[in-house]
């Protein structure tokens, strides 16, 4: 080990959402004297206004900070920010692959909670050194030795002497640089090596491309050499390399091994800069790459349209622009009849839509409809032919189809005691299989399922927090395809099929579920001139039904004293109104009815 | 050279007490403020006597409010001020608005003298219950009393205001009100379905009234007019019935794209391409009567009519009336064809049965009607 990488500690910061790893964070910025307080805006870390605002990091984020430490050594501290959600888990095991450390950050009023549990497995998994790290302990309810007991006892980590702090109030933030210096482990790695750097994170940057965020694992990079990556081959010349100061990038000679920075290369697409992958040198490059690349498969699709077809054209542009920092976000056009133009995209999940959605219509100022969101289905034809379907529009007729097949998760659900029947009811009517429940300490207990992910993403998050005060908290990954008996719901208005609210479906669920659109249906559609009957149905079957009743009075029938005016603004604000509606058939539904109707939080 | 025609409207704002399901412009006066007013609003018409010179005015509209609050003198200065104001068609159709109840043979036999020929009652309905449900201050006898008043004063044009959808009414009540009405045998029938306003005590009672359903309200439309039909009143507007040749020529103009002059607080004009109207507010409208400074200040809304706009008011209004659009005056008027225009949009309504529209008119049929908002917001461009 050189005397360079001695002093170097790369470390992340993981916790369960909202236990404070994002102050705690900025603590450590600022008591490295990075950043002074008044400069500092506040989770600095996160430099969306969306992810400031939802107190989530979405995309990982690192920093170095310059630390001289109390005996007067000055180290290079490497803090790699992960994203906290299921969502993604891939990029989260990446940025953990980059690290030699974690800290483990617990609320010391909540304890162990789902993700705290999976993040800490990813970072087991990623052999890194766990320093646990006690959080919020100025709160009235902290409870420091039940939450240093119950990590030692849940995770099987030694939790004794670690700091207890308030990221907050900044409270013995100096504790836990003292624990980075001296638990986590310096990096290794040959800086004489062939070439190993390992992707943890990109973004495109209108100036200089791409820029790359690599942990170098062996060798060492300097400007001007030829890379190549070795999951697909692409090679570029590399532009600058330089770490990531909390103001900005700053360009260095070369980074070598054990260090983390950045890399441009006039690289375009950060579709080319997968996570996870491997870059090394074009010549003489490493024969093999770093363990644990996979490319990221979207689990949940959905349809996107503009709410005014007009803006078809605004919504691709907003798209391309979003996916030149989203490698995960995938979308091709689709036609609907109800809907227009618009486009079916893929997610890693429920999470990473609605960040899409939210960015969408913020950042680019879109009204948009999403269709109901749906999971990949994988079809078995009576030829033998296995098709993936991704939209409901393309499922198969029942007799075509030999089997179908759903993908399940297996769930880790973390919830008082006394929720635990509920949650357990839950679990049971989404179709779940119960693996096993154990308990935390006397309060608290951890249940296993398998659940169809298609369930999870209908409501099944909002049920959870319901039926647990919002006490219980989820983490899931993808396990695999199991056979179910699926049907295609379709709905009908007036005799004609809108395929915009067509969904998948276990057969069990159909009839509620038809009931409740079809009423949804009832409430939201504005009366017509004529009577109109919704039908939900399965193939030629009806399975419910109900009647939007013909609209009577719509007429002025006095204009006191000639006002004519007033007459004609009321035409024109109908008529307003009625531009924004989509005409199917002989019905006309407002964007906000499909809105309404597809929006899946009330029910179950 | 034959001088182009003009309406005259007046407008009342006073009454004895509000009716819950009232937007219009009136409130009770305070002591001496009709005659303030009324003082105001003579300065007004004269004021335009100069501007109207060049017309010949057939008819005269008194509306409110309650116009019958005036007393005989005060309706006497009022409408003498019209009479020297402007030139009145001999025969010109002269309207006051009266409340039942409030008017006696003496009262009406007066205004007759100052050649007032036809009077609008608002009976609105002959079941009591329904009356003071609505806040209105008379009762079915009184009214009948002043029909019968205003019929041996020597009127022989008399219109009377109905509603339907209102509280507690039912089908059978409205028929009953209806086949009373026929009774008395008036030239004119009004029939206006409640509206419910926000502002209006009504509004915040909307929870709570009782009122007929909407299958219910239909049926009483439907009922007004077939049975109306039957008595030989033509419907020939939206809400309005008559005999022949008794179809009101003031509301006609308002349809037929006609000239009026509107005088008073929140009072409506159509003069010289513009529609314009005055504010509500009683204070700022009297004080620049009397002391005028400028009259753009007390508008509340002014536009220009430009030729799209006719064309789109045009149509709107027109097809208020059952008699619809004429196809020939349209392409007169326009030199479009209206078929050509409209006709595609309209297949639906027409195939529908909401709509007719043959070789020489576009109406609405009376199941049309009662959703041709719906229709014209459709069909037409703003």
């Amino acid at each position: 080990m050189s005397d360079k990488q001695k002093h170097i500690r790369n470390f992340s910061i993981i916790a369960h959402i909202d236990h404070g790893k994002s102050t705690l964070a900025d603590r450590i910025l600022e008591y490295t004297r990075t950043v002074s307080t008044r400069e500092m805006e506040e989770q600095l870390l996160d430099n969306m206004d969306l992810e400031r605002e939802r107190g989530i990091t979405i995309k990982a984020r690192a920093v170095r900070l310059d630390y001289t430490a109390p005996d007067g050594e000055e180290y290079v501290l490497n803090l790699i920010d992960t994203p906290g959600h299921v969502d993604f888990n891939y990029e989260v095991s990446r940025s953990l692959n980059a690290c030699d450390g974690a800290l483990l950050v617990v609320d010391a009023t909540q304890g162990i909670e789902a993700q705290t549990l999976a993040n800490a497995y990813l970072a087991v998994d990623a052999n890194l050194e766990i320093v646990p790290v006690i959080n919020k302990i100025d709160l009235p309810s902290a409870d420091v030795d039940r939450v240093r007991n119950e990590i030692e006892d849940v995770i099987g980590i030694v939790a004794e002497g670690c700091p207890a702090v308030s990221a907050k109030t900044g409270l013995n933030i100096g504790d836990v640089l003292d624990k980075i210096i001296s638990d986590i482990p310096a990096p290794t790695g040959d800086p004489t090596a062939p070439l190993k750097c390992l992707i943890f994170d990109s973004y495109y940057d209108s100036y200089l491309g791409v820029v790359v965020y690599v942990r170098v694992m062996d060798g060492t990079l300097r400007a001007g050499e030829r890379i190549r990556l070795m999951s697909n081959g692409a090679e570029f010349d590399v532009v600058e390399v330089g770490s990531m100061e909390p103001f900005g990038l700053q360009k260095r000679d070369s980074l070598s091994a054990g260090e983390v920075g950045y890399i441009t290369a006039s690289i375009k697409y950060v579709g080319d800069t997968r996570v996870g992958d491997t870059v090394t040198h074009a010549e003489n490059g490493a024969a093999e790459p770093l363990p644990g690349f996979k490319a990221v498969q979207p689990m949940v699709y959905a349809g996107i349209y503009p709410a005014d077809g007009a803006r078809y054209g605004d919504l691709r542009d907003a798209l391309e622009k979003l996916q030149l920092n989203d490698a995960a976000l995938v979308f091709e056009p689709e036609t609907s009849v109800a809907l227009g133009f618009g486009f079916r995209c893929g997610f890693l999940g429920l999470l990473h839509m609605e960040i899409i959605e939210e960015r969408l219509e913020r950042e680019f100022n879109l009204d948009l409809i999403t269709t109901a969101p749906g999971v990949i289905y994988k079809i078995t034809m009576r030829g033998g032919e296995v098709r993936m379907i991704e939209n409901p529009a393309s499922y198969p007729s029942p007799d075509e189809i030999e089997e179908a097949a759903e993908p399940v998760v297996r769930a880790s659900i973390i919830t008082p005691t006394d929720y635990v029947g509920g949650i357990m009811e839950l679990c049971q009517d989404k179709r779940g299989t119960f693996i096993d429940m154990k308990y935390i300490d006397t309060t608290r207990a951890e249940l296993h399922y398998i659940l169809p992910l298609n369930e999870i993403i209908y409501d099944f998050f909002d049920a959870l927090k319901s039926r647990s005060r919002g006490y219980a908290s989820l983490d899931y990954e993808f396990s695999e395809y199991v056979a179910s008996k699926l049907v295609r719901l379709d709905f009908m208005l007036n005799g004609e099929q809108v395929d915009a609210l067509s969904f998948i479906v276990h057969e069990e669920k159909a009839y509620p579920r038809a009931r409740r659109i079809a009423e949804k249906l009832k409430e939201n559609i504005p009366r017509q001139l004529f009577e109109v009957p919704i039908q939900a149905a399965i193939g030629n079957r009806i399975i419910a039904r109900e009647t939007v009743k013909a609209m009577r009075k719509d007429v002025l029938a006095k204009c006191y004293g000639g006002d004519i005016t007033r007459k004609k603004k009321l035409l024109e604000k109908q008529k307003e109104g009625k531009k924004k509606m989509r005409r199917l058939g002989s019905v006309e539904v407002s964007p906000e009815a499909f809105m309404a109707v597809l929006r899946l939080d009330d029910d179950n | 050279m034959e001088k182009e025609k003009l309406g005259i409207y007046v407008h009342i704002p006073f009454c004895k007490s509000k009716c819950g399901y009232c937007d219009f412009c009136s409130h009770v006066p305070a002591k001496g403020e009709i005659d303030r007013y009324l003082n105001a609003l003579m300065l007004h018409i004269q004021d335009f006597s100069g501007a109207a010179a060049n017309y010949i005015v057939d008819t005269v509209y008194i509306g409110g409010g309650t116009p019958t609050l005036l007393d005989k003198k005060q309706m006497k200065l009022l409408t003498e001020c019209i009479r020297t104001s402007f030139k009145l068609e001999k025969d010109a159709e002269f309207t006051v608005e009266a409340n039942p109840g409030t008017v006696d043979k003496g009262y009406l036999r007066a205004l007759l003298g100052m050649g007032i020929n036809r009077i609008s009652f608002g009976l609105q309905s002959a079941s009591d219950r329904e009356l003071r449900a609505l806040g209105r201050i008379h009762t079915r006898d009184e009214f009948a009393e002043s029909f019968k008043a205003a019929r041996a004063a020597g009127f022989c044009n008399i219109n009377v205001d109905l509603m339907y959808g209102i509280p507690y009414q039912s089908a059978e009540s409205f028929a009953e009100t209806l086949a009373f009405v026929k009774a008395l045998d008036p030239e004119h029938v009004s029939v206006y379905g409640l509206k419910i306003e926000e502002g209006t005590r009504f509004y915040r009672e909307r929870e709570s009234l009782p009122l007929p359903d909407e299958e219910t309200e239909y049926k009483m439309y439907r009922k007004a007019h077939s049975f109306l039909e039957a008595a030989g009143y033509k419907h020939y507007e939206i809400s309005n019935f008559a005999r022949p040749g008794f179809a009101s020529r003031h509301n006609l103009r308002y349809w037929l794209d006609e000239k009026y002059l509107g005088f008073g607080v929140a009072a409506h004009s159509y003069f010289k391409n513009q529609r314009y109207a005055y504010v509500s507010d009683m204070e700022a409208y009297m004080l620049e009567m009397e002391h005028p400074q400028n009259m753009s200040a007390i508008l509340s809304e002014c536009s220009d009519i430009d030729v799209f706009t006719k064309e789109t008011e045009y149509v709107m209004l027109r097809m208020r009336l059952f008699d619809g659009v004429l196809l020939h005056e349209y392409r007169n008027t326009f030199g479009k064809d209206f078929a050509k225009k409209y006709g595609e949009k309209l297949r639906r309504y027409v195939d529908g049965g909401f709509v007719k529209l043959d070789g020489v008119r576009c109406a609405f049929t009376v199941k049309g009607m009662y959703v041709s908002n719906y229709i014209l917001s459709d069909i037409l461009d703003f």
